[in-house]
């Protein structure tokens, strides 16, 4: 009998999914760093692609990095402006409760299979995922779509005419991206047969990668994810050159990175998703190492999401939803059709 | 009498096939990846560690020569930001500038019957007080420094480049 010590005891409960996956990886601290990183690069691309240097006077010897860090001192320390005819419970609450939401669908995303630690086996099920369900690719996409009513939310709370706007634009664009995004996930979900994210990566194992076997569906989910995450050229909910920033037009300080972060941190989740429904997640490796890969796919689609600023200009309103039920809806069509094909062919 | 048909403005089609379109989306992309790698391809300054050499006429911040000024108060009359106003010290009438007014507009350099005062090339100031803003007749008389950083700044000048468009070359820093 080899005798464990209580330091192996404790790094076992670190390391199980239920607390590591939504608290540290890729959850709530390592959203947080990624985040910063992102806007960082962000603004980085957005500079390169139009000739600037983007930031750089603090640090210039890591492009700038730390003055993103200086950044969020600067928002930690500003003061927050409650307005006099806010909701004031909400209006407090509801960025918080946009982040938490925008981060829920990680506890039924499995990210690896179980990783091997000392004499232990920590995952549910073969999979490293806090809650192992079978049907875990509609609570990911059902999880996913509380963020919106938070935004509506907080945009009452805030009882601003920019913010009642940019909930309405929210309300117009949740229906369509919803539709989307169920679509192209269900699309696939017919050539698995099931709709289990953890038998996807195993199944896509066995065969194809998911983008290769219908790249028409990710291509839609990828459209769908910009629409619902806000990222040019669909910035339509928060478009500052229009709406302020639309539903956080009130927000100062905290409040404010919270209500940024939520968006970002969503892309990051459906990130997540696409990587694991169509880019095998974390094959070819598996256990910790498959986790960071499964992360680095998705922070890829996520520098992807974000390069796309400097490219693109804002679509309007109804051009983007004339664009969505009248070219995209057709192409999700078009695939969950391929996907009947594609079953067809492997059952066959 | 014109024909009607040369008036007809030239509309750009609205909606071309799905995928004229998607081919034009991957084309607008794999321009923003070009530029995106594309190196040494920046066309603004690393501003506080280089400094460009302004042209001569730049309209920059005013100065006044004390000795020179006979008091006349013409620029104070043509100012149309009224920016500047005269004072009297020791028994002579000078100006003295208000920056929280002043537009640059240069009228006053312009209409100075013996040329008291005239414009510097620094434009980048910046103040942390409004009273700071208002120059009295000793801050006048000199040439506003601001607080440069000093020995690091590469003073460079713009030339007009056929492909990039603009590009910097390097000067000699005691020259101005």
């Amino acid at each position: 009998m080899i005798e464990l010590s209580v330091l192996d005891e404790i790094i076992y409960y670190i390391l199980r999914p239920e607390f590591f996956v939504p608290v540290i990886f890729p959850g709530l601290i390592t959203s947080m760093i990624l985040l910063l990183i992102t806007i960082w690069a962000e603004r980085k691309i957005a500079a390169k692609v139009q000739l600037r240097f983007g930031p750089l006077l603090i640090s210039p010897r890591i492009g700038g990095l730390l003055q993103l860090i200086a950044d969020l001192l600067k928002f930690v320390f500003s003061e927050i402006i409650v307005p006099a005819r806010a909701f004031k419970a909400l209006y407090i609450l509801g960025p918080a409760l946009l982040l938490s939401t925008s981060l829920l669908p990680l506890v039924v995303i499995p990210i690896s299979t179980s990783i091997h630690y000392s004499l232990y086996v920590i995952g549910n099920n073969g999979a490293y995922v806090p809650i192992y369900v079978n049907f875990s690719l509609i609570a990911a996409l059902a999880l996913s779509m509380l963020t919106p009513i938070m935004v509506i939310m907080t945009a009452w709370a805030t009882n601003n005419r920019f913010a009642v706007v940019g909930a309405l634009r929210e309300g117009f664009l949740m229906i369509t991206y919803d539709v989307l995004l169920i679509m192209s996930a269900f699309s696939m979900a017919i050539i698995y047969g099931g709709v289990d994210l953890f038998g996807f990566v195993n199944f896509q194992s066995s065969h194809y990668l998911g983008i290769l076997m219908n790249p028409i569906s990710a291509f839609v989910f990828l459209v769908a994810m910009l629409l619902g995450s806000s990222r040019y050229p669909f910035e339509i909910v928060e478009a500052d050159t229009e709406i302020v920033i639309g539903p956080y037009t009130e927000y100062s300080g905290l409040l404010f990175i919270l209500t940024m972060g939520g968006s970002y941190i969503k892309t990051f989740v459906y990130s997540i998703l696409f990587s694991v429904i169509f880019l095998g997640g974390w094959l070819p490796f598996s256990g910790g190492i498959g986790a960071l890969f499964t992360v680095f796919k998705a922070i890829i689609i996520l520098l992807f999401s974000v390069f796309l600023r400097s490219v693109y200009g804002r679509y309007r309103i109804d051009q983007a939803l004339r664009g969505a039920w009248k070219l995209m809806f057709l192409l999700a069509i078009i695939s969950m059709v391929l996907s009947f094909i594609w079953r067809w062919f492997l059952v066959a | 009498m014109p024909n009607e048909k040369d008036f007809k403005v030239k509309e750009y089609k609205k909606m071309s096939d799905p995928l004229t379109q998607f081919v034009n989306h991957i084309r607008a992309i794999e321009t923003g990846f070009k530029y995106l790698v594309k190196p040494n391809s920046r066309i603004t300054l690393n501003y506080p560690y280089q400094e460009m050499v302004l042209s001569r006429g730049y309209r920059g911040m005013l100065r006044l020569y004390k000795d020179i000024c006979i008091g006349c108060t013409l620029c104070a009359m043509i100012c149309p930001a009224d920016a500047m106003k005269m004072v009297t010290k020791e028994g002579k009438k000078y100006p003295v500038i208000n920056y929280g007014r002043c537009v640059f507009c240069g009228f006053c350099v312009d209409i100075c019957p013996v040329d008291a005062l005239t414009e510097t090339g620094v434009h980048d100031a910046a103040f942390t007080s409004r009273k700071d803003l208002f120059f009295d007749v000793e801050k006048f008389n000199m040439d506003y420094q601001g607080e440069k950083l000093t020995g690091l700044v590469k003073r460079v000048k713009a030339v007009t480049d056929p492909e990039k468009g603009v590009k910097y070359e390097p000067v000699d820093s005691n020259r101005s």
